[in-house]
């Protein structure tokens, strides 16, 4: 358990934390804005909330 | 990151998704609260600090049930202010013992950590009872049924079990209130050991006489009792001004 | 969009709206009864006379009662409603079970009676939050397993491939709130006949225990549920897709990860180790990326729709929540900054912030939400705009009086403590900066009362907007029978 103290001393736990986050981000980042195929895609689901109500009216139908 | 990785399957599949998501909240609450139990300089060795007696904790619980912590805290800050108002900035050891901490985090009233000892136990009972009559401005409610209810102690043994099974050193066995002789010397050990707890706390109360009315034991007895040894337990006359600071 | 559809008129049996109306109900009941308790509260600092020096009625008491029945009561309450709503919507499916659905209604209401009457008994944990006794605990625990399984069974029901993000949020702050709840309330009873426990932590690691709970609660239950609220009702209120889906992902991702470590901020100073509380400050400040990122999605979202906010309160609702949003999550980092923090923490202002998010953002959105959602859960339209017209503007002035006050007096308060006279002695005695926050205590509890009034305003309405539905649904049904 000796190891956890190495996350006590800032100077180890500020650039850990930085690298963790941004690695992680950044391959967020690449994922959601790096293909624009992928973005239509996602952005198509914009529009989930507003298909029970097509579903709705066909009911009515 | 998986060269092959695709959001979707995230997006698609709830409980992958609830596995990320636990994974990505679990990290700041592991690097952070994890080292506190882990690493020995978290609380620094201080010599005076005790678990409560009997009476002082049942004090404690009467401040706990009043709900003081909404409006007082107990966590002098390193600022030059704070030391001139309240006294020295407030150690970890000084809590090592609070189940819960009470460090609070509004001040309404006054900081108490280190009340005790400030005040005499008749101005603590009056201001009790009737704040603005001690204080013409302040906006404390009146305690008055702490005077007249009789403090609890049926249940004392069951309170420092529990405290004891959190890891407070009261003490069951002979061997464990030896230990407490070595570590706290035998006047304080023997407050701490359960067989004895009723009869120290009456002892306690009777001697203390905290609420001024010798004809029983009140909660008033008890939450005095407490005020009164809050932040008096390090003699930092023994210390140097920096003794604490590579601790921080 | 507010009021000339009646897209909730699907057939009964194709999404379960019982248990949302429930919910939806008691939020209402909760604000009322949750927001009374704090004028009270706030009225015993202005006016200490209202303690009526019993032990019930005490300050110390009665301030849990207040903040477990606005956020637990009137917080959750609108939560499970919405959030039962959204994921029958976005899945297209029936929630799942319904019986445990019913058990999570009825668990939780009892959880919030419950808290309230043993914190006037005087039963607490005096963790502030989390002040539940654990029988009351253990009660949570199994209303909030159970409605993880009705929220994830109910996406796994889902007629859709994809999840839609309001779900993710939800799911979020469903995960969060049953891993801060488990660890935040682990206590050792005295007895199991005994409503009394001990903390199994103590001093400094309670401490941030309790701080990554309580900052979490407002990050998890009082943020990223209310954002899941916001992913779906502001959109479909304003009937146009959100901005940006992919700003959605990023602000989830972002938000979920960076929340969990900036309770140390409450703790700057303390006998706390001081590379916990500087860590917690720094990704406080990365925090604001994130929640600016899902305020401006909201805002762009209702940007094509600014000729609403003229004749739609609920539009208004919804945008001023996204600006308190907005306001209260720049304050937030900002006070996070321990030399802010050297001047703010123990101060009136921390009271004013937490208000301009749970005000300005939570309530305003829930009402948002609530007034799109509850008409058409009943199949009809709101019993009266004007009502409504007049609930927005009391709370927004009952808002603002509340956050100047507690600005002012905080400051001053801050400002008094650390003073000193020529001799480098205190300027000022504790008491006499008691003595100058009264006319804010004053003023702030009379925002309160305005908020209250508007929130009152809000359940009468509902209730005439009830009947009303009942009335008509009541009176197509014998016209279709008289028909047959």
């Amino acid at each position: 358990m000796e190891w956890l103290s190495w996350f006590s001393h800032p100077e180890n736990t500020k650039p850990l934390a930085l690298i963790i986050f941004f690695v992680t981000f950044i391959g967020i980042l690449v994922y959601v804005y790096g293909s624009r195929k992928r973005g239509q895609k996602l952005e198509s689901y914009r529009d989930i909330p507003f298909l029970d109500e097509q579903d709705a009216n066909k009911d009515k139908q | 990151m998986n060269f092959n990785f695709k959001h979707e399957w995230v997006e698609t599949n709830v409980g992958l998704m609830a596995v990320l998501t636990m994974l990505a909240i679990s990290v700041g609450g592991l690097v952070e609260i994890a080292p506190l139990f882990l690493i020995d300089k978290t609380v620094e060795k201080v010599e005076g600090v005790r678990p409560y007696t009997p009476l002082e904790q049942r004090g404690r619980d009467i401040y706990m049930r009043e709900g003081c912590y909404t409006c007082h805290s107990q966590m002098v800050r390193p600022f030059r202010d704070e030391m001139l108002r309240y006294g020295h900035y407030s150690l970890a050891a000084e809590s090592q013992y609070d189940h819960p901490f009470q460090w609070g985090s509004k001040r309404t009233g006054p900081d108490l950590a280190r009340v005790g000892g400030k005040y005499s136990n008749e101005w603590h009972v009056q201001h009790l009872v009737a704040p603005r009559s001690m204080v013409e401005v302040s906006v404390m409610p009146n305690y008055p049924w702490l005077l007249s209810a009789k403090l609890d102690i049926s249940d004392i043994e069951l309170r420092l079990k529990a405290l004891r099974k959190v890891g407070v050193p009261y003490s069951l066995s002979q061997a464990e209130y030896d230990a407490n002789v070595a570590t706290f010397g035998e006047t304080v050990a023997r407050q701490l050991h359960i067989p004895d707890s009723r009869k120290n706390l009456v002892e306690q109360a009777n001697f203390g006489n905290y609420d001024g009315d010798r004809s029983g034991i009140s909660e008033m007895d008890a939450l005095v009792a407490y005020l009164q040894v809050l932040g008096t337990m390090v003699d930092f006359s023994k210390y140097s001004d920096d003794a604490f600071v590579a601790d921080r | 969009m507010a009021t000339d559809t009646h897209s909730g008129a699907e057939p009964a049996e194709q999404y379960n709206f019982d248990i949302v109306k429930k919910f939806a109900v008691m939020s209402l009941v909760w604000a009322v009864v949750g927001m009374s308790v704090g004028v009270w509260i706030a009225s015993e600092l202005a006016w200490p006379f209202l303690n009526f020096d019993s032990p019930y009625f005490s300050f110390g008491r009665f301030r849990p009662v207040h903040t477990s029945a606005v956020i637990f009561g009137f917080g959750g309450s609108a939560l499970f409603a919405t959030s039962y709503y959204v994921v029958q919507r976005t899945c297209q499916a029936r929630l799942f079970p319904d019986g445990l659905a019913s058990f999570t209604f009825w668990g939780w209401q009892t959880v919030i009676v419950l808290a309230a009457v043993s914190y006037v008994l005087g039963y607490t944990q005096a963790r502030e939050y989390a002040e539940m006794e654990w029988p009351i605990d253990i009660l949570i625990e199994a209303v909030w397993v159970s409605y993880l399984i009705v929220f994830v069974g109910t996406i796994m029901r889902r007629k859709q491939p994809h999840i839609y993000v309001a779900n993710w949020f939800y799911l979020g702050f469903i995960l969060a709130t049953a891993l801060l709840h488990t660890f935040n309330n682990l206590a050792m009873p005295i007895d199991l006949f005994s409503m009394k426990s001990y903390s199994l932590f103590a001093g400094t690691q309670d401490a941030m225990t309790q701080w990554w709970y309580g900052h979490n609660a407002v990050g998890f239950f009082l943020t990223a549920a209310f954002l899941g609220m916001m992913y779906y009702f502001v959109p479909k209120h304003a009937g146009r897709p959100i901005y940006s889906y992919r700003l959605s992902i990023v602000h989830f991702w972002a938000l979920c990860f960076m929340y969990m470590w900036v309770g140390g901020h409450h703790l700057h100073w303390t006998a706390l180790p001081d590379w916990t509380s500087s860590l917690a400050a720094a990704f406080s400040i990365l925090l604001l990326m994130p929640s600016w990122g899902g305020m401006i999605n909201g805002i762009m979202t209702l940007s094509g729709a600014w000729d609403k906010l003229r004749t739609d309160p609920i539009m208004r609702f919804m945008i001023v929540a996204l600006s308190f949003y907005g306001m209260s999550t720049f304050e937030g980092p900002m006070m996070s900054l321990k030399e802010v923090n050297a001047l703010s923490h123990y101060t009136d202002w921390t009271v004013g912030h937490v208000h301009s998010g749970a005000l300005g953002w939570v309530a305003m959105i829930s009402f948002g939400s609530l007034y799109h959602m509850m008409p058409r859960l009943w199949n009809t339209r709101m019993w009266s705009q004007r009502l409504i017209e007049w609930h927005f503007w009391l709370a927004t002035i009952g808002i603002v009086l509340y956050i100047v006050a507690m600005w002012i007096s905080g400051i001053t308060q801050g400002l008094m403590w650390r003073s000193f006279d020529e001799f480098g002695n205190l300027q000022y005695s504790f008491a006499e900066s008691v003595a100058k926050m009264m006319p804010f205590y004053a003023m702030r509890a009379i925002g309160g009362m305005f908020f209250l009034t508007g929130a009152a305003l809000m359940a009468w309405n509902m209730f005439m907007t009830i009947r009303q539905g009942q009335r008509e649904n009541a009176a197509a049904v014998a016209g279709k029978l008289a028909h047959a």
